[in-house]
């Protein structure tokens, strides 16, 4: 990512560097428990799902704003038969 | 590669370490939200003790910072709960005290965190763009339609900061009681939020309490959306925000990635077709999955645009770059 602002060269010295490797360690930890507690939230969440397709066929699908719209049955998606990620 | 994606995540669950970065002088503690593997670009909570101090400096990053709670000596001035800075990379700082202690948002964009004891600027600093607010007293709540299509009712915002190159946005934004959107979000930027105070539920995630965080990279999708008790929350885009809204759960980053294309295509056809196609007029262009995914009643690209069986040779595009062949003959076509 980038926010394309101003970025002054300078040299990363040897506690800058051993800093930031500790910390990508760490953050990677961070990110493996993350991915964990999300594949065990998994069958909450279908039940999320499923209760948001439900709403937008009755209460409304947010298009934009508070304008909403009822979504009909038929244009329900299906799941695909493949594994499903929420955590990239 | 750059920021992971680190969604949800509650600095409440961990503790604070010392900052050990030279510079910083001790009574620093800090948690790390997210960092980006390659430049050390940052975000983290920073506790500062009672009686800290530090000396006048810059660092080599663009820093943002806001004051979640406490009171914080810039110089001679006194700050506190809400407010915020923008500082360029390499604009010096006057010194910092904090007599009772006080919590802060740090956010470095575009390195590891530094200071360079200074009181004068560095040369290639661009001063001009120094700003500061007490983001909680000084800007009123405007409604969150910074973009179209945009939020529903509820979901306020304060610009803190944006920036006229890459369109990339800081802002407060706060849910009012029993917010709820119904629909399914992703973006063509990274976003980031932190939780100052309140919850927020989304469908992928489940509910964020105070002192929840995200870095969600772009193209992620985000949503439904609710809040029960309310929140306040500072978020951050790191380039031009646009909702892409829909009711999939199950479509993935490559086909957001493209659906973001063809809309594009659609909405801004001339300036596709000259930087993408390079001035050809393509009739195939990249896949809407709204147009191909399966639904209970098929797929709508084959539902609205049936062949005639009757006509051996008849087709029809009915939808852009999609089309049926009542037989097998091969023929050309004029496009």
């Amino acid at each position: 990512m980038s926010f394309q602002n101003l970025f002054i060269p300078h040299q990363r010295n040897k506690e800058e560097r051993q800093w930031l490797d500790e910390e990508i360690a760490e953050q990677q930890l961070r990110y493996q428990a993350i991915v964990k507690a999300m594949e065990e939230l998994a069958p909450t969440r279908e039940r999320w799902y499923a209760e948001f397709l439900d709403r937008i066929q009755t209460r409304g699908f947010n298009v934009d704003g508070d304008m909403r719209v009822k979504i009909q049955h038929e244009d329900i998606p299906l799941r695909p038969d493949r594994p499903h990620k929420v955590v990239y | 590669m750059a920021r992971p994606h680190i969604e949800p995540f509650c600095d409440r669950d961990v503790p604070f370490k010392p900052m050990k970065l030279k510079g910083f002088g001790g009574g620093m503690h800090y948690k790390m939200l997210s960092l980006d593997t390659d430049t050390g670009a940052c975000t983290m909570t920073v506790k500062l003790d009672g009686g800290y101090a530090q000396k006048p400096g810059f660092s080599w990053s663009e820093l943002e910072l806001l004051v979640i709670e406490g009171e914080l000596q810039v110089g001679d001035k006194t700050v506190g709960k809400g407010h915020y800075f923008f500082v360029p990379a390499g604009h010096a700082m006057p010194a910092w005290r904090s007599a009772q202690g006080c919590l802060l948002l740090m956010m470095y964009n575009t390195g590891e965190p530094s200071l360079v004891e200074s009181d004068t600027h560095h040369p290639d600093a661009r001063t001009d763009r120094y700003h500061e607010t007490d983001s909680y007293n000084d800007i009123p709540w405007a409604l969150g339609n910074v973009t179209k299509p945009n939020v529903a009712s509820g979901c306020l915002i304060k610009l803190l900061n944006f920036n006229d190159r890459s369109h990339a946005l800081t802002f407060l934004y706060c849910m009012t009681p029993h917010f709820w959107q119904d629909n399914i979000s992703y973006h063509d930027c990274a976003e980031e939020s932190y939780h100052l105070w309140g919850d927020s539920w989304m469908m992928q995630f489940g509910t964020v309490p105070t002192g929840g965080y995200f870095w969600r990279p772009a193209y992620i999708n985000h949503g439904a959306f609710a809040s029960e008790l309310g929140c306040i929350a500072l978020g951050r885009t790191d380039s031009k925000l646009f909702n892409h809204f829909h009711y999939n759960p199950w479509s993935t980053v490559e086909e957001n990635q493209a659906r973001a294309a063809a809309r594009t295509a659609e909405r801004d056809p001339l300036l596709y077709r000259w930087i993408v196609q390079h001035g050809h007029n393509h009739p195939h262009g990249p896949e809407d999955f709204e147009d191909t995914m399966q639904r209970i009643g098929g797929s709508r690209k084959y539902r609205s645009v049936q062949p005639d069986k009757n006509k051996p040779f008849a087709h029809s595009h009915g939808q852009h770059g999609q089309h049926h062949h009542g037989d097998d003959k091969a023929h050309d076509h004029d496009h």
